[in-house]
């Protein structure tokens, strides 16, 4: 009897031992995280932005996980439509737990999910794509609880960047084509303001409605205040018909372009031939090695350029949200993983590459209680205040084979030439 | 399981608030026979009325008047009665599907100029800033949300009572006189113009409603909550539900609902990882599918309208 008994306490123990040898590992192998995705896999642009999400967390699992756990991204869709969104992100959030969420794309869509989802529970809401100037101004108020990032930082970095354009150029008066939803809207808003600061005039602004089949009336108008330039806020398909018009009007080739305009598609459709003098504007790589990691693994996976709309924007925020989990540790809340943004964005940390081993050397940096900074595939990106991102530029011009770069514009000659701006 | 209790509460208020439009159209569609393709018009004017009136200044953009919530509330309302007195004066003279053309064509107006009308809604960055009513008290999370939902819920049992009310009395079965044979109708003395145009304002006020109440859970409305879509979505729940039954409206409406953003959930959890990005356009295929089958295999709706013989019949 006393035998038995003593037998069993040796088996417990020895049981417990083993289990205790094996925690650790276990842990970083069996659990799961989850994580949320909400964006527009319905529409065809959006679904490449999805998967360049997935790429980020299939990359970070490559690396072990974030915060000890193999990452899981639950994607839901949002057919661009609010409500559907909002309701996919509460799900996500109360029933799926999930403590950060990527999305939406759709200003429209994120908005309403930030107001009524992510911020009245505490998770942090990282979006690539969505642009609204009023994601600024609520964060102003104090009402986004620093609970709200973006990794597009295009509109005003590149409203600037075109201003400099038109004054480097000498254009005197610029009339401005933009698409008509709230990115267009504030583009042309910024850009009028920008280009008055450097003391260019805007004769003309019109607003360009999506799958009209002529743009005959809009560009009459801009013509009509015959300027020396044109600036174009536009996507390709109403871009090449805007700008084929505009052409056989007689009017300028002297346009600037927004990067929504980098396409191949734009420049065949049009003709390389019209756009020997278009210069475009876009925001770039910081110029070091490790910044080319996320290009270049982009192509080895998918084999082509990442050159579709939000791509790199969809990746650095996936990335981000991902480096601050792993900086937040095991069981942070939503509003500890905010907290640890800036850590993995300080400037001043140890420079890490947008690829699984860029992140499996951000957590040994971080471990060990130091700060990283992430050089994304949009850049070095650093959140200000208000979660908003500003980035290096490029000026870029249209050639034979594909782009060509005209002029590269760190991060500081950037913001100070927007500060000299205001 | 708490987490669980909150999304059924989110789920219950847009659940209800989309039952307040549906009601709307069903009193337009099912009792009176008005094609209403410009939902979203009135839906939009209720939203935007409401968020107008009861928000704070915004540079740049008509508002600050910050009326108390229930006058801002009826002031939505008032917008999309208005509205719809104007396009009902004008149209209502249009039978089937050329007043079905016709206010499509004012909901998709309406929704340009709320676009680019940036001095009067904010144009395509919508309206922010409104300060949901008794949030202070109440605070943000679910505490808020389930009172909201109570809201929510007594104004839809108030509008189905007034409405059961309504389709009951002598002036219901003068809605379904005139639908059924305008000629007769006349024929007895009635004035046919004039009650269709009080159904479609009433209709149309109560679809304002259900936006003023989607704008204020939100306090945010852009034009991207107004796009035609959601015309098809409250059509789909009264045909699904059963036109011309109150009961089958809202059962349509939690239905068609469900299915939708519950093929969503259903897909994310269960479809093999490899298929996940193609889950939106798996769900679009899905409700489409329910939706052509009801047509064809029920197209009277899940709770059909009972048709009753009047009392007076009945006696003699």
């Amino acid at each position: 009897m006393p035998v038995t008994t003593k037998t069993r306490a040796g088996l417990t123990l020895g049981l417990a031992l083993g289990l205790g040898a094996l925690a650790p590992a276990a842990v970083a192998q069996d659990c799961t995280t989850k994580i949320g995705a909400v964006l527009p896999t319905s529409v065809d642009w959006g679904r490449p932005i999805a998967e360049v999400a997935q790429f980020a967390v299939d990359q970070v699992n490559e690396a072990g996980g974030a915060a000890g756990c193999k990452i899981e991204m639950v994607l839901r869709d949002t057919q661009v439509d609010p409500k559907v969104g909002v309701d996919a992100a509460k799900a996500l959030v109360d029933l799926e737990g999930v403590k950060l969420l990527l999305g939406a794309v759709s200003s429209g869509v994120s908005m309403p999910i930030l107001t009524s989802v992510t911020v009245p529970a505490g998770v942090p809401q990282f979006s690539c794509c969505s642009s609204s100037t009023a994601f600024t101004k609520l964060a102003e108020e104090g009402k986004t609880n620093g609970l709200w990032f973006r990794t597009f930082a295009t509109t005003a970095v590149q409203s600037a960047v075109a201003a400099k354009v038109a004054r480097d150029k000498g254009y005197k008066t610029v009339a401005v084509l933009y698409k008509n939803d709230d990115w267009g809207q504030d583009m042309a808003r910024l850009i009028a303001a920008d280009f008055a600061a450097v003391g260019v005039e805007v004769v003309a602004n019109v607003a360009i409605n999506d799958a009209q089949p002529s743009y005959r009336a809009e560009v009459t108008e801009a013509l009509a205040a015959q300027p020396e330039a044109l600036y174009l806020a536009l996507y390709p398909v109403e871009g090449t018909s805007a700008v084929r018009e505009w052409i056989s009007l007689g009017g300028t080739q002297n346009m600037i372009v927004a990067n929504s305009l980098k396409s191949d598609e734009f420049r065949d459709n049009v003709g390389l031939q019209y756009l020997g003098n278009t210069l475009g504007t876009d925001t770039a790589s910081p110029r070091s090695d490790s910044a080319d990691a996320f290009r270049t693994r982009y192509v080895e996976r998918f084999g082509s350029e990442p050159n579709g709309p939000g791509l790199a924007n969809s990746y650095d925020a996936t990335m981000i949200a991902l480096l601050a989990m792993e900086a937040a540790g095991p069981d942070a809340s939503g509003a500890d993983i905010a907290a640890a943004v800036p850590r993995v964005t300080d400037p001043a940390g140890t420079r890490v590459s947008a690829d699984a081993a860029g992140f499996a050397a951000a957590k040994e940096v971080l471990a060990g209680g130091g700060t990283v900074m992430y050089d994304g595939g949009t850049g070095n990106v650093r959140f200000d205040a208000n979660g908003d991102v500003s980035a290096p530029a490029v000026v870029w011009s249209f050639a034979e084979g594909g782009i060509d770069e005209v002029e590269y514009l760190s991060l500081d000659d950037v913001n100070g030439f927007i500060a000299s701006l205001r | 399981m708490i987490g669980l209790i909150s999304y059924l509460v989110f789920f219950a208020t847009v659940a209800s608030i989309l039952a307040i439009a549906v009601l709307g159209l069903n009193l337009q569609w099912g009792n009176t026979g008005l094609f209403n393709g410009g939902v979203v018009a009135f839906f939009g004017a209720g939203a935007y009325g409401t968020l107008i009136l009861g928000s704070p200044a915004l540079e740049g953009q008509l508002g600050g008047f910050e009326l108390a919530y229930p006058l801002a509330l009826t002031g939505g309302m008032v917008a999309a009665a208005l509205l719809a007195w104007a396009v009902g004066a004008l149209t209502l003279r249009l039978r089937h599907d050329y007043l079905a053309i016709a206010t499509f064509g004012v909901a998709v107006a309406f929704e340009s100029l709320m676009r680019n009308a940036e001095w009067l809604a904010g144009g395509a960055k919508g309206i922010r800033g409104f300060e949901r009513p008794l949030r202070a008290a109440l605070g943000d999370g679910f505490l808020y949300n389930l009172a909201f939902l109570g809201f929510v819920l007594c104004l839809l049992v108030a509008v189905y009572l007034f409405l059961e009310r309504l389709v009951g009395s002598p002036f219901g079965r003068l809605l379904r006189a005139i639908r059924e044979d305008e000629d007769a109708a006349r024929s007895l003395g009635k004035r046919p113009a004039r009650v269709r145009l009080v159904a479609f304002v009433t209709g149309s006020a109560i679809m304002g409603l259900a936006g003023g109440l989607y704008a204020s859970f939100y306090a945010f409305v852009s034009p991207q909550d107004i796009l035609p879509v959601l015309t098809f979505q409250i059509w789909a729940m009264l045909i699904v539900g059963g036109a011309g039954n109150n009961r089958g409206a809202i059962m349509g409406t939690v239905l068609i609902w469900g299915a939708w953003t519950g093929s969503g959930w259903a897909l994310s959890r269960f479809a093999p990882i490899e298929a996940q990005l193609y889950t939106g356009s798996i769900q679009f295929v899905m409700i489409g599918a329910v939706i052509v089958g009801m047509l064809l295999w029920r197209p009277q709706g899940l709770f059909p309208e009972r048709l009753v013989v009047s009392q007076s019949g009945r006696s003699n």
